[in-house]
């Protein structure tokens, strides 16, 4: 029954031809225009094959841009699933019914928001004079606490956005999936006299493995989206302190020199990097 | 198991506290909103104050917001409407027909994810320039048509997938054609997974930022950079004005709320079910 039809051709087909056309382009042009000399305003156009390259690895802000996106991808994507699960067992273990289905909408909450809306939120809750969370700081000190304004303390503080935005939200779905489980390994393991943390230690974490696994992949892909957080609450300020590597690409492409080929070697190289590094991950998960 | 102890106690309270975390910031930002500016540039934060819908009025009365607000909801309307179109097709083929490329098919879709928007919004911008469609509501549709037939296509393949094919083949015996399967048994079964799917990429691109921030400038730009651009402002920050926008912004995507969490049980509930 499923054979004899053009059926897949003709709702495939078209579909993946404009996704094609629509994913290739832009990313074929963006090589393309990596390996010229374009300024926005300059018509002016010239092949320099890979000197864009080449002047990247001399160019100290790009390797500091690089450590600052390294050192946000390890925090977040770690921050993230330990808290998520540590609040997902949590609500699992000791919430009643009710309470757990009242967190699960709360905890969906932040991830919704627009990253926008909630990097203007916390953005406010740090601020120093009229701040919320800074405010026990200030009465207690008698000092303002400018977290974002310090250098050691700002990306951080940027990340804690992240993690309360994707935390939350995984620990949810740990606990769904806490809920998927069977009963019975866990009562074996109680019979047995196990703590309540031997319990989920030993059992209930390795079962989940294979879903915790894919989850950690999600948080990876996500974590580089973190432009829109970094851009709003400090942009790549103070002073370089939270420049990531898309946040150098736009401001050396867009605020300071318009400078679209060399910000497009910087797209590219993050492109080659984030595709290899995640179609290797992906097969890796799919065994 | 759930007798009173004082560890239970502490974790009651610690996921108290976490609730309070999820919640308090935006609660703040809504309060604040409607107040006066007095009220909020305060040293000790105010509970107490005279609410004003002053903050509201302003922004809807404002022309920037309002085309921000026009803008969004043409361009996201669109490209989400666009997405399904040619999305939910796709993915009753690659859930229901054996395929040659299937995986890759899939990979291809999941793959668009990984793409950094910068390296997809620096080119597209030459690219517009050239073409003298930037800063069009047109241009910023198709690129945003690309995100939203990926999730709807990522999103939608195990809602076909749950379809019973029982249903299916006896639709077949009847004498329905495949087209007619699709269109008369397929969706409507899979409908209230599919909205699921739908509601996830409209917040998706909502959402989105980066790439709405370099593709637009004045005529075309979003709800997302118009809000942003208002917290970029000076000295004399319009607190009150900035958090009943920031409110605006957030608005149709807590709307969802209900939709979306439905969808994530149903989508885990299946897995148990399998098993």
């Amino acid at each position: 029954m499923y054979h004899k039809t053009k059926l897949p051709a003709v709702f495939v087909g078209p579909t993946m031809f404009i996704m094609a056309v629509l994913a290739f382009v832009p990313t074929l042009f963006a090589i393309f225009i990596s390996l010229q000399d374009r300024e926005l305003g300059n018509p002016d156009i010239s092949f320099v094959w890979f000197a864009n390259f080449i002047h990247l690895f001399s160019d100290r802000r790009f390797l500091n841009s690089i450590q600052v996106s390294l050192i946000w991808e390890v925090v977040t994507v770690v921050s993230t699933m330990v808290f998520a699960i540590l609040v997902g067992i949590l609500m699992f273990h000791s919430a009643s019914t009710r309470w757990k289905n009242w967190l699960s909408i709360l905890f969906i909450m932040p991830v919704l928001l627009p990253r926008v809306s909630a990097a203007f939120v916390w953005k406010f809750a740090f601020h120093p004079l009229f701040g919320l969370l800074t405010y026990p700081y200030k009465v207690i000190t008698g000092q303002p606490l400018d977290l974002l304004s310090e250098p050691s303390l700002a990306l951080m503080s940027v990340a804690l956005v992240d993690v309360w935005q994707w935390g939350l939200f995984f620990s949810v779905i740990v606990l769904k999936l806490m809920e998927t489980l069977s009963t019975r390994p866990f009562e074996a393991a109680r019979i047995d006299h196990a703590k309540p943390w031997e319990v989920y230690w030993y059992v209930a974490i390795p079962m989940l493995k294979a879903p915790l696994i894919s989850l950690t992949f999600v948080k990876m892909i996500e974590s580089l989206r973190a432009f829109d957080l970094i851009y709003v609450m400090t942009r790549g300020g103070p002073g370089i302190a939270t420049e990531t590597l898309d946040m150098y690409a736009f401001s050396q492409g867009f605020i300071e020199s318009g400078k679209i080929s060399y910000a497009s070697s910087m797209a590219v190289l993050m492109m080659v990097a984030t595709t290899v590094a995640f179609t290797y991950i992906w097969k890796w998960t799919q065994k | 198991m759930k007798k009173f102890s004082l560890g239970n106690l502490l974790v009651q309270l610690f996921l108290g506290l976490v609730a309070i975390s999820a919640v308090v910031p935006v609660l703040w930002t809504l309060i604040n909103s409607f107040k006066y500016r007095v009220d909020i540039v305060t040293d000790t934060p105010k509970f107490f104050f005279t609410p004003t819908l002053d903050n509201y009025i302003y922004i809807l009365g404002r022309e920037s917001l309002v085309g921000g607000v026009v803008n969004s909801l043409t361009i996201v309307g669109t490209s989400v409407l666009v997405g399904a179109l040619l999305g939910l097709p796709a993915a009753y083929a690659l859930a229901r027909y054996p395929m040659r490329w299937a995986k890759d098919i899939e990979f291809f879709v999941l793959s668009i994810r990984f793409l950094p928007p910068v390296a997809v919004a620096i080119p597209l911008m030459v690219i517009w320039l050239g073409m003298d469609m930037y800063d069009t509501r047109t241009s910023l549709i198709v690129t945003y048509t690309l995100l939203t037939l990926a999730t709807t296509i990522w999103l939608s393949i195990p809602a076909f997938k749950a379809v019973p094919p029982e249903v299916e083949e006896a639709a077949f015996v009847d004498g329905y054609g495949p087209y007619a399967v699709f269109f008369k048994v397929a969706l409507p079964i899979a409908i209230k997974s599919l909205v699921g799917a739908l509601a996830f990429s409209f917040v998706l691109v909502w959402n989105e930022f980066l790439i709405a921030l370099m593709l637009t400038t004045s005529d075309a730009k979003t709800l997302p950079i118009v809000a942003s651009e208002l917290s970029q402002l000076g000295r004399d920050v319009p607190w009150g004005i900035l958090n009943a926008s920031v409110i605006l912004l957030s608005l149709p995507p807590m709307l969802m709320i209900g939709i979306l969490s439905k969808f994530l049980n149903s989508a885990l509930k299946k897995k148990r079910d399998q098993e």
